[in-house]
């Protein structure tokens, strides 16, 4: 039930932002593969999407903090051209980033009132105008880096209103406020709405989508799938828009089978194990096992994962590993004890960019490799084994990874943390920006590990590889966990619904 | 085509050691043409011993830059070693060598100091080493005023087993500080390019939040790099006490910017993760010989800087430029030179 | 800890008291160092210190550091020097060295903001190429006979207090409010606080840079001036290791090598501590040769000292953020709100 269509409500001309066949890619991944979208005056449109859809790729280019690769944007008709953001201010653009980027040592007031070009005195006077109206607690006096997350997005909210802008961009701009804040937000965009300024508003709650927007789109996967009024769409259809084409059927190669539950114990578990981002979580993992972990971004899951690694405090609970305790052990005693953690962020945290194969693979298990000097041959025959088994596609082993597919380079990290043999293996996000064919080839490994009976963690926002893979499957949401799955009840619908908490147990089936 | 130049940079890297030793043969030729003593065997290996220790301390502190730091207290290390051999052997009766192996023990204990903080408080590296240099070169001259010698003279007169080895020549050519230099260059070289420990700098220095994802513990890492750097520095001091028989708190005063040219030039980058000794020691070869050359033919110490100094300008904004997209859409754009835009369409 | 963190924040305050306490000290010991001509004698002494600490600030704020100022103090003092001596009129030596420091501030501003090389090493790099520069020119002499009409400059004040140091003094306070009050004087310390964030909201990084080293080499200029005045004479080493100096009194007097934070205030204050400490620990009775020591301890306490407690807050505001989400969610059902 989805449909291509660009129904304009109005003709190009009269539409504040028009978006024309857009395309970008960051190297191998294409992320917009051509996007055409129009917004009018006094317009609110709703932006939903799932991780890695691209929502913010295409506003950080209508932004001008990328630059497409083709296509054009226009901005009250005006083309919208130039490299760098002071561009698109100029031509009335803002964008509220999801991520707020004060100035940490300046303060609240000074912060929302840099680069404007207007009177000083006046400008202060409309802030605290726009302050009265929003009747926000916020002191103006204060350091940025003093606010919580929430007040500094209340920052960067009240930038954007204060900049006359022609078209305001929200991205995500109530993941941290609370229910008084969001309805006083909501009163102002209101406001800017009977003034005619168009409104992207880009969000992960659906329920604020029918109470504040006008217009919705949906995008996915590069391309944008649904697009209309909000009073002709039910959350519903809303939510199967998120999905997948039925038409794109994926032969599942390998049925594996689903580990003896009955007599196996859990090689992993925690209990009641909570840190910053995530509180109470209990659930334990089974030797040959797939569990999936899902939920939106901000869910908690990566938190959890890496505080489980080492990487932050354990603020209570516990997790045990084949019955002994590691709550709390650092990174390198937790890689002995036998788990491994493939991180989510591919660039920061998983690979040694300007470093070759080689290195890359063994980086994790150097520990085998000798007692003081590096045994070269031995690398050369771990980097080798893995290169064959993966088939990773390298020219030699010496070879940039800088310059391996997106695909390639996620083999690599996974085989140099498989090469520690651990018992647990926890994947976050192994396949995102990641070809079909290597993405095949990665599932493979996965299953491999299951019949060799390592326990998987699966964390993804691909609800079709949690179905395609796992045996059981947990979503969490804004920390908790809220649901968990047997394989029979892993489908799109449960697991779309459960990751944006809507799900509700009468809903079975597909 | 871009692919293609990726690829030879990858080959690009052992090709800047082959550039370098072409930069110190073209040297070798242009100062032998404008001096023949120049090319006399004696004298151009004799030239080390007057920028020996530049080479010695590159050739550790480059570990430094490749976790991805700076050091700038090397240089007052190499004074405070010196004063230090000098005053316990005079002034409280050391044996010489244990003045020596204490001086070393103090200069490395310098290096940790600062290194923990780097490595445990995520101070800049920059900062703290120049608080460091000045504090290592303030204590320096307090411990030359426990002496009894004051301290524009200098501590002489040391014993003879102490200070003949420096000035002693193999085959009547070879200077032995040429060869310490070369154990030393050696001993680096295995440390960085064939240990584990070698290896986990360079990841470090990659990235150091990968490293840790790995089990590597990065804060001992970078830690341990400025006492390499501190231990150095105190051999490059026991070895210039030795050959100038003499032993002074403000040796090593200048020696900051020709140790860092040397780490840049040899293709250490400041952004770490990068560099080797071979081309540390090349580099420091270079810019040593091209020193000793100029002032052979007749330019004076203080000249010497500018070519130096412009050397390191212009590799370094090479390098710069290499890496900046925008830059090269520039040249692309008002220069026509032939890059083809790599595909991006699909 | 709460008196730390205090310090910390308000560090110019906290270098003020150092400085008074530092004093109190040194009059207790030996009270003729509190007599007024002896005060106005440290203070005229740090004229040039304070001219080159204000200057590097503005680099620091963005950001960036400058290792050439002490190169292009040598140089231009030479070149001005040499000029005043030789009897060219006043105001064109001194604008010549101005215009040095343009030419060299451009380059620096050219290599760092434009190009993007790591801007410790491309001043360190020019630095030796300037002082080789001054080098040539003097051919190594010393530049010696200028006028002693010039150097009384540098005596005349009030009440033992010269007017350049009271010059450098209101010219300090206009800076302050320059880059406190006025839109683009908040350039500076923006760009140093958070590039990325300047950039999107559309501030001009790479001119903001650009200015920030035409500045310091200016200020480093400027300061050669007063050098020329008050010493009299120009060696090849003169101006040697100033920049080092000036870091130091920036660190000193409360502003971050990382950027964003700090003032000029405080760099002044840092410069008087600075040029203190040898004059201090002599009416103490030691000998002046342990200032470095000071100078290195007092650096790498207070560098430390900072790193810390910034570790801290960075730490916990990101904890904060984090326990945030799985808060929110009991706090919206406490409203009566949907678990939206």
């Amino acid at each position: 039930m989805e449909t291509m269509s660009t129904v304009k409500s109005l003709d190009s001309n009269s539409a504040i932002l028009s978006v024309c066949g857009i395309y970008k890619s960051f190297g191998q991944n294409q992320v917009l593969k051509g996007i055409d979208l129009d917004v009018g005056p006094g317009e609110i449109l709703a932006l939903i999407g799932g991780n890695g859809a691209g929502k913010s790729t295409l506003m950080k280019i209508i932004m001008r903090i990328y630059q497409q690769d083709s296509g054009e944007i226009y901005i009250g008709g005006k083309k919208l051209t130039g490299s760098r953001p002071i561009e698109a201010l100029n031509q009335g653009v803002y964008l509220v980033p999801q991520e707020p980027m004060l100035f940490p040592n300046m303060t609240v007031e000074e912060n929302i009132l840099i680069g404007f070009n207007e009177n000083p005195k006046e400008l202060r006077k409309r802030l605290l105008n726009l302050l009265k109206q929003l009747s926000w607690e916020l002191d103006l006096n204060r350091l940025a880096i003093t606010l919580s997350i929430a007040e500094q997005q209340l920052v960067e909210i009240l930038r954007g209103l204060l900049r006359n802008a022609k078209l305001l961009i929200l991205d995500e701009p109530t993941s941290a406020l609370t229910f008084d804040e969001v309805e006083s937000l909501f009163t102002i965009i209101n406001d800017l709405k009977s003034k005619n300024i168009c409104i992207i508003y880009i969000t992960h709650r659906l329920s604020e989508v029918f109470e504040i927007a006008t217009h919705v789109a949906i995008m996915r996967d590069g391309i944008i799938t649904l697009r209309g009024q909000v009073k002709d769409f039910t959350r519903e259809m809303l939510v199967q828009g998120l999905l997948p084409p039925d038409t794109r059927k994926k032969e599942l190669e390998f049925k594996s089978a689903a580990p003896d539950y009955e007599n196996l114990k859990p090689v992993f578990s925690l209990k009641d194990y909570s840190g910053y981002g995530f509180s109470n979580i209990t659930f334990d993992v089974y030797p040959g096992e797939i569990l999936g972990l899902a939920g939106v971004v901000g869910a908690g899951r990566t938190e959890l994962a890496t505080t489980i690694f080492g990487r932050d405090r354990v603020l209570g609970g516990k997790a045990y590993l084949d019955g002994e305790d590691i709550t709390g052990l650092p990174t390198s005693e937790i890689i002995k004890k036998g788990i491994n953690y493939v991180p989510e962020d591919r660039l920061r945290h998983g690979i040694f960019r300007i470093g070759n194969v080689a290195a890359n693979m063994t980086s994790g298990c150097l520990s085998r490799l000798g007692k003081f000097l590096m045994d070269f041959k031995s690398e050369k025959r771990i980097t080798a084994q893995y290169i064959k088994d993966f088939y990773i596609k390298v020219t030699d082993q010496e070879q940039l990874i800088s310059s391996l597919s997106g695909g390639n380079q996620q083999k690599v990290v996974v085989a140099s943390k498989l090469a520690t043999k651990p018992k647990l293996i926890i994947l976050d996000e192994p396949t995102r920006g990641i070809d079909a064919a290597a993405r095949g080839e990665i599932y493979a490994i996965i299953n491999r590990l299951k019949e060799e009976g390592v326990a998987v963690l699966l964390i993804s926002s691909d609800m079709e590889e949690i179905i395609e893979l796992s045996d059981r499957a947990i979503t969490m949401f804004q920390g908790r966990i809220n649901h968990i799955f047997q394989k029979e009840d892993i489908n799109q619908n449960n697991l779309m619904s459960a990751a944006f908490d809507v799900y509700q147990d009468e809903k079975k089936g597909e | 085509m871009m692919r293609a130049v990726k690829a030879a940079g990858s080959k690009l890297k052992l090709k800047w050691e082959y550039l370098l030793v072409l930069l110190l043969i073209v040297e070798i030729i242009i100062f032998g043409n404008l001096n023949p003593n120049f090319l006399k065997p004696r004298v151009l290996f004799g030239s080390v011993n007057d920028f020996i220790s530049i080479c010695i301390i590159s050739v550790f502190s480059c570990f430094v830059f490749i976790t991805g730091g700076i050091d700038l207290q090397a240089g007052s290390i190499v004074g405070l070693t010196s004063i230090i051999i000098g005053v316990l052997w005079k002034d409280f009766g050391f044996n010489i060598w244990a003045a020596c192996l204490l001086a070393m023990l103090i200069g490395s204990l310098c290096g940790a100091l600062s290194g923990f903080f780097i490595a445990y408080t995520g101070v800049q590296p920059m900062v703290v080493t120049l608080g460091g240099s000045f504090l290592f070169s303030g204590l320096a001259i307090a411990v030359s005023n426990l002496s009894n010698t004051p301290a524009y003279l200098g501590i002489n007169g040391f014993p003879e087993a102490f200070t003949w080895f420096t000035k002693k020549r193999l085959f009547k050519v070879l200077p032995v500080q040429f060869i310490i230099f070369l154990i030393l260059a050696a001993i680096a070289y295995i440390i960085l390019h064939r240990t584990k420990y070698g290896r986990k700098v360079f990841l470090c220095g990659i990235n150091q939040r990968s490293a840790e994802y790995s089990g590597i513990n990065t804060k001992l890492i970078v830690m341990s790099t400025y006492i390499f750097s501190g231990m150095s520095a105190s051999i490059a001091g026991i070895v210039m006490t030795s050959y100038l028989g003499t032993s002074k708190a403000d040796f090593g005063s200048d020696l900051t910017m020709p140790i860092i040219t040397a780490i840049v030039l040899g293709g250490t980058s400041t952004l770490g993760g990068k560099g080797s000794v071979t081309g540390t020691a090349l580099a420091a070869l270079v810019i040593g010989v091209l020193r000793f050359g100029l002032s052979m033919s007749g330019l004076s110490n203080q000249y010497m800087d500018i070519p130096v100094g412009i050397m390191l300008v212009v590799v370094v904004a090479a390098s710069s430029i290499s890496k900046n997209m925008k830059i090269k859409a520039f040249i692309r754009k008002h220069l026509n030179l032939p890059f083809k835009q790599s595909a991006r369409q699909v | 800890m709460r008196f730390i963190k205090m310090m910390a924040k308000r560090r110019e305050i906290s270098s003020i008291i150092f400085l008074f306490v530092l004093y109190a000290i040194a009059g207790l010991v030996n009270s003729s160092f509190l007599k007024s001509e002896n005060i106005m004698l440290t203070l005229n002494g740090a004229t040039v210190y304070t001219i080159c600490a204000i200057g590097m600030a503005f680099v620091i704020f963005t950001g960036e550091i400058d290792a050439s100022i002490g190169g292009i103090l040598g140089l231009s003092a030479a070149v001005s020097a040499s000029m005043i001596r030789d009897g060219y009129p006043w105001t064109t030596a001194i604008l010549t060295a101005v215009c040095i420091g343009l030419i060299i501030g451009s380059v620096n501003g050219f290599g760092v903001a434009v190009l993007k090389i790591p801007s410790i090493i491309m001043t360190i790099g020019i630095n030796s190429i300037v002082r080789g520069l001054s080098y040539v020119y003097t051919g190594g002499a010393w530049v010696e006979n200028v006028p002693s009409e010039f150097k009384q400059i540098s005596q005349k004040g009030i009440a033992g207090l010269s007017w350049m140091y009271i010059a450098t003094i209101v010219v300090m306070i206009a800076i302050q409010i320059f880059l406190t009050k006025t839109r683009q004087g908040r350039y500076f310390h923006a760009v140093g606080d958070n590039a990325d964030g300047a950039v999107n909201i559309g501030l001009p990084v790479t001119a903001t840079k650009f200015v920030s080293y035409l500045i310091s080499a200016v200020c480093a200029s400027l300061a050669s001036v007063v050098f020329v005045s008050r010493i009299g004479f120009v060696t090849p080493t003169s101006g040697n290791g100033y920049e080092m100096i000036a870091i130091a009194a920036c660190v000193i007097g409360g502003i971050s090598l990382s950027g964003g934070v700090g003032n000029v205030i405080g760099a002044t204050f840092g410069a008087l501590i600075m040029s203190s400490i040898s004059r201090i620990l002599v009416f103490l009775g030691f000998s002046s040769n342990y200032d470095n020591t000071i100078t290195g301890i007092l650096l790498i306490t207070i560098v430390v000292a900072d790193a810390m407690v910034n570790k801290r807050k960075l730490e916990s505001a990101r904890r904060e953020r984090l326990k945030a989400r799985t808060s929110i969610v009991t706090e919206n059902l406490a409203k009566g709100g949907e678990m939206l």
